[in-house]
């Protein structure tokens, strides 16, 4: 497995988040490692992000959405939830800033903080077309998680 | 993602088609067949596409073998290339994997009566009016805003749905797939997330591999071909590649969540799950397919607004209305897509669904769905390359009804990763590059251009020379760009 670009982003309510592009042919893979499943999601929504836009740090805080998805295993909670974010983005412009996201038994609750899209301001990169389950897995090991997902691009 | 290479049996079959036998697992109903030549079936070997390849072959009610074209590469489920046929009454499945996310991505291409000298002089201007007109890149709105109740009458009708607005003409229409419409859209089966997607996408780019190019007649091979279209030595087209925007995105995202389980339901093993699929005949696969269609026609009606806007543009420059300046369609035809097809292989005469995924159909001379001006030579096969070298006008032939379902190949196949691009790019000027090359290049997105970069994608010569050498589609003109539009 080859760490193409490491990125470190600040979200306010933990102290450091780790996700990484990896090779695709056509697409891109985003691979996320953290310590716990609930910075997993916020970290996999930050990957995404920074995929569809090159200055994810210059998006500000504007607005706060709430989302609440349903689910029990975490590779398909993972799709649906970065599912529901990339649809937030493509239907209606928002682009994310930052998220809290707290994960149990029976799925998984967001407050998401961002801004609609300005061309402006904003660098767009990549159009993701679409979330796959191509690869998609959710591991935990000991105290850690590690996620896979590829986009289409 | 480690990439094993292919260790499986590959027989060769002649000098461009290579066959899996179906002995090699348990399970493939049919053998697997590829059409490359020697020296591109090393390298395919090494992309996983082959694997995929055999997993598509384990499909209920698939038809004579699982096929690739040259430009084989990895995919999801299918590989891209790929192309499968299943008879309904045999069981057969349709699943999305086999059309891609991007329903309906497929090219058109537009003549004009302009030449290279005529436009070179103002290639930079019309470069700017273009990327101006055209919407282009991620998050970019179109002009044309339709409401919910409109959005579902363009995609029962297709093109038409454009005539009535005085945006497309019936000859447009005439030279269109299908018409532009495919019959069976069921707009209602198109969720209202999908129109939410492609409200207000319906005459953009998008982004990635998508292009408008401005095109030179570089070379033509067929002279009673290149006539039959309008084409001749130097004339400036336009070639448009583009698809089903969001909203088909956002309908094949909605069928693979509705059969995630339905392979167990009707029983049917898989060997990926990504292959997930259900009896065509089941209300799953008929709601996939109603919604499919009407994804289709949405693309078809995006092809003829990006084209329309492009008509206008080139107007501006010259000073002449597009009808002046004759740029008349020459053909469009997509590339993502399932459709039911009578076909006879073999002897045996079957209506089948041929799921085409980055796959083009190649119908022959004389065939009923080959428009008229073209029944003498062939269904015009569009064939995009990359953005330095050269696209291609094929016209298909007899060879693919005896051999692929009436299909080719769709372009070039990506060889190198986005990620391995964007290194190969560091500290260089595509654009200057480009440039140097006599192409115009205007993008949204500098990491856009990088990934998308000649060096990133095979030699569409080569893909071309195995489908002309198998008789599944023959030369017309290959077409040098001179400008490109990238969103």
């Amino acid at each position: 497995m080859i760490a193409e670009d490491r990125h470190a982003w600040i979200n306010p309510s933990r102290t450091v988040a780790m996700y990484e592009i990896f090779e695709h042919t056509a697409d891109i893979g985003l691979r996320v490692r953290t310590d716990s499943l609930n910075g997993l999601m916020e970290d996999a929504a930050a990957g995404l992000f920074s995929i569809i836009v090159a200055n994810l740090s210059d998006v500000k805080h504007v607005e706060t959405r709430r989302f609440q998805l349903p689910g029990a295993e975490p590779d398909l909670l993972l799709f649906d939830w970065l599912t529901e974010l990339l649809y937030a983005f493509d239907a209606e412009q928002f682009v994310l800033a930052a998220s809290e996201v707290q994960v149990d038994g029976a799925g998984l609750k967001a407050e998401c903080h961002g801004e609609c899209l300005d061309a402006a301001r904003h660098r767009m990169e990549h159009e993701v077309k679409a979330i796959t389950y191509h690869g998609l897995a959710v591991q935990r090991g000991g105290d850690s998680w590690l996620a896979e997902v590829i986009v289409d691009i | 993602m480690p990439k094993q290479p292919f260790n499986g049996p590959l027989e060769r079959v002649n000098d461009c088609c290579w066959r899996i036998p179906k002995s090699y697992k348990a399970g493939m109903r049919v053998d697997g067949l590829i059409y490359a030549d020697d020296e591109m079936i090393e390298q395919i070997k090494h992309d996983q596409a082959l694997e995929q390849v055999v997993n598509v072959a384990f499909l209920p009610g698939i038809q004579h073998a699982s096929l690739a074209m040259p430009d084989i590469h990895w995919g999801y489920g299918f590989c891209i290339g790929g192309v499968c046929a299943t008879d309904p009454e045999q069981g057969g499945v349709i699943s999305p994997g086999g059309v891609g996310y991007d329903i309906n991505c497929g090219v058109r291409m537009v003549r004009s009566n302009l030449f290279f000298n005529d436009v070179q002089p103002q290639l930079v201007g019309l470069m700017d009016e273009l990327f101006r007109n055209v919407p282009a890149g991620v998050g970019r709105e179109g002009k044309y805003a339709f409401n919910k109740k409109e959005l579902r009458r363009l995609m029962r009708r297709g093109s038409a749905y454009l005539m009535d607005r005085e945006l497309a003409t019936e000859e447009d229409l005439a030279h269109t797939e299908a018409g532009g419409c495919l019959d069976g859209a069921e707009s209602d089966f198109v969720s209202d997330r999908a129109l939410e997607r492609g409200a207000r996408q319906c005459g953009t780019l998008g982004s990635g591999n998508h292009f408008l190019e401005v095109q030179v007649v570089d070379e033509v091979f067929d002279d009673q071909a290149a006539r039959a279209m309008g084409l001749q030595q130097d004339m400036v087209c336009v070639m448009i590649h583009s698809g089903s925007r969001g909203l088909g995105y956002q309908v094949c995202d909605d069928a693979l969540r509705s059969l995630r389980n339905a392979p167990k339901k009707y029983g049917i093993q898989l060997p990926d799950r990504q292959l997930a699929c259900a009896p065509i005949d089941s209300p799953e696969g008929q709601k996939y397919l109603g919604a499919m269609c009407a994804a289709a026609n949405y693309a078809w009606c995006n092809r003829q607004l990006l084209m329309w806007q492009a008509r206008q543009s080139f107007a501006a420059v010259f000073g002449r209305s597009w009808q002046q300046l004759q740029m008349n369609l020459i053909y469009d035809v997509a590339h993502n897509i399932a459709k039911l097809e009578t076909h006879t292989m073999r002897g045996q005469t079957q209506r089948v669904w041929v799921h085409r995924k980055g796959a083009t159909r190649a119908f022959p001379a004389d065939h009923p769905e080959t428009p008229q001006r073209y029944r003498g030579i062939g269904q015009p096969v569009l064939i995009p390359g990359d953005m330095g070298r050269a696209s291609w006008v094929l016209v298909g032939r007899t060879g693919s009804m005896e051999q692929t379902f009436g299909t080719a190949c769709h372009g070039a196949g990506r060889r190198m990763s986005r990620t391995a691009a964007v290194r190969h790019a560091k500290g260089r000027r595509i654009e200057q590059e480009l440039l140097a090359r006599g192409v115009v290049a205007r993008a949204r997105s500098w990491k856009g251009l990088a990934e998308e970069q000649p060096d990133a994608y095979k030699d569409v010569n080569l893909v071309v020379d195995v489908v002309h050498k198998a008789n599944l589609a023959s030369k017309v003109a290959r077409m040098r760009p001179i400008g490109v539009v990238k969103g």
